[in-house]
């Protein structure tokens, strides 16, 4: 498979929750720009291979991994990595929508304030370009100091990626992002992803074949723990080299 | 022979008329109390109550009143609340967050749960081992003290409970955005849980305020106003305690007055309390 730029690269990557290996000898390079979709069956090992890119699971005790990822040049799984750092280059937008219980304008301002941005003017100029960009400007514009649990579903979603968006990250990782929202909400938020990556590489976890299709430049199937096949997602929709992928994207099990 | 069906119908009837009697007596008797209380102290209050101390008995011309207890008693209860408070959130926060999994949080949790239904007289004369007993005498500090460690669970228990309710998820979408716990906690969990915590404050301070028996080990009383703590100091329920108990009809009237303006306190707190629990929700 040709890579042009590459920027994040797995290598061997073996993940266990105690004793079960959830993640077995993983090897994949994710494109720089591009959405990279994450299928496969519930329990495949995808979240949590998605998770280890912002070391999420340095939050639980009990785990340990093995392997490299490598992202602008250093090891991510080393011991001495800055998370913190390390997390406002990575964000992460999960299933259900988590608006902080604040104002919209607090929400989006939370990531900017932990790096230390407190110029108003910035902040507001920095906020309402994050709103922009996640296609909720029209609709909050009008109260951005109201609470952002008075917004919808799919609104509180695409204020969660403006949050994720307002820090300018390299990567955002998406966990199921629409699996709760409804048809309309998910087609919008799937615009929105395909709207960003010209400024942000994106990797999605998603349970919908069709949405893969859709939105992702690259499709990587996992089953048990392992990677089974990793290409353009025009080819593995089409004429997919394995038989197992063949079966899992036709439907025949999952 | 009766059969399962009419069994079942007659023990469901049984049962719903005893609970319903039972709720009846309790009620009865609520209001009845409300009601003595109320009549009695409505006939005794007045403007004076507030504004004149205590004076004494069978003298000619002597009127009296019971600010001296009312500043003793927002002094006490003001006092647990900046001992407790501050303890009880900071024990809660640890419960739910750092200790969650731990068994020394369980631990914690469960015997805050029995510390709440401790009979406050105890409480009183552990105070009064510690903080009265080695200081040589009865202080307000060791009153506060002890309305503080009534507190404590009370506080503790709603302020866990209510950081729990907040989603594991809306944490984990704040340590996304590289946040560390503290913040996490300090920004984001706590501004969740606050109309929650402020709640469990309140009730907190309707349970203690009506508290005499840890203060009779404690803060004692005092028939005079004084704002030092640590000496003796009045309080509303030791006052209406011994007043009630005194053969003076002015000093038992006084105690009916201030019967009624803690009971009606106590209410007053007790329905904020339930209606910021009732307007959380409806947000």
């Amino acid at each position: 498979m040709e890579q042009r730029d590459v920027i994040l690269r797995v290598r061997d990557l073996n993940f266990y929750y105690g004793k079960k290996h959830a993640v077995q000898g993983v090897s994949m390079d994710v494109e720089k720009n591009r959405i990279t979709a994450l299928i496969g069956p519930s329990g495949c090992g995808k979240t949590t291979l998605l998770r280890c890119f912002n070391r999420m699971h340095d939050l639980y005790a009990g785990n340990r991994h093995e392997g490299e990822i490598i992202f602008k040049g250093k090891n991510i799984l080393d011991k001495d990595t800055d998370v913190t750092s390390l997390r406002s280059e990575m964000g992460m937008v999960f299933q259900k929508p988590t608006p902080f219980p604040m104002t919209i304008f607090d929400n989006i301002a939370y990531g900017l304030r932990l790096k230390g941005i407190k110029n108003k003017t910035e902040l507001a100029d920095r906020i309402e370009k994050a709103i922009k960009q996640a296609a909720l400007w029209d609709e909050v514009s009008d109260r951005l100091n109201t609470s952002a649990g008075g917004l919808s579903g799919g609104q509180q979603q695409r204020l969660v990626i403006a949050r994720a968006l307002a820090v300018e990250p390299d990567v955002i990782l998406f966990d199921e992002p629409t699996s709760a929202l409804d048809p309309i909400s998910t087609g919008k938020i799937e615009e929105l992803m395909t709207s960003i990556k010209n400024k942000v590489t994106i990797v999605i976890v998603t349970h919908n074949m069709q949405q893969a299709a859709r939105i992702s430049d690259y499709t990587a199937f996992m089953y048990l723990g392992r990677l089974v096949e990793y290409d353009k997602t025009d080819v593995m929709f089409t004429a997919p080299n394995e038989k197992l992928t063949e079966d899992y994207i036709t439907g025949r099990f999952g | 022979m009766i059969t399962g069906y009419a069994r079942r119908k007659i023990t469901n009837a049984a049962a719903l008329v005893l609970s319903a009697c039972a709720a009846a007596l309790g009620l009865f008797f609520l209001f009845y109390i409300l009601a003595d209380v109320l009549r009695h102290g409505i006939m005794s209050i007045n403007l004076k109550l507030f504004t004149l101390d205590a004076a004494p008995p069978m003298m000619a011309g002597a009127e009296g009143g019971l600010r001296q207890a009312f500043a003793g008693q927002l002094m006490l209860t003001g006092g647990a609340v900046l001992i407790g408070v501050p303890l009880g959130i900071l024990g809660g926060t640890f419960l739910a967050e750092y200790g969650r999994f731990s068994k020394i949080g369980r631990f914690i949790s469960g015997l805050s749960d029995i510390t709440v239904s401790m009979p406050s007289i105890i409480i009183g004369t552990f105070i009064y081992s510690i903080l009265v007993k080695p200081f040589g005498g009865f202080n307000g500090w060791a009153g506060a003290a002890a309305l503080a460690v009534i507190m404590l669970p009370i506080v503790i228990r709603t302020t866990e409970e209510m950081m729990r309710l907040v989603p594991w998820t809306t944490r984990e979408a704040a340590f996304a955005l590289g946040a560390p716990y503290y913040k996490v906690i300090t920004q984001v969990v706590w501004r969740g849980a606050a109309a929650g915590i402020f709640t469990g404050i309140l009730l907190s301070v309707a349970r203690v305020a009506g508290e005499t028996a840890p203060l009779l080990f404690t803060s004692f009383n005092n028939n005079f106003l004084t704002f030092d703590m640590s000496g003796p100091m009045p309080s509303l329920t030791v006052t209406i305690y011994q007043y009630a108990a005194s053969p003076y009809e002015e000093w038992v009237k006084l105690a009916w007055a201030a019967s009624f303006v803690i009971t009606l306190f106590i209410l007053i707190i007790n329905i904020l309390g339930r209606q910021f629990i009732k307007w959380r929700y409806k947000n």
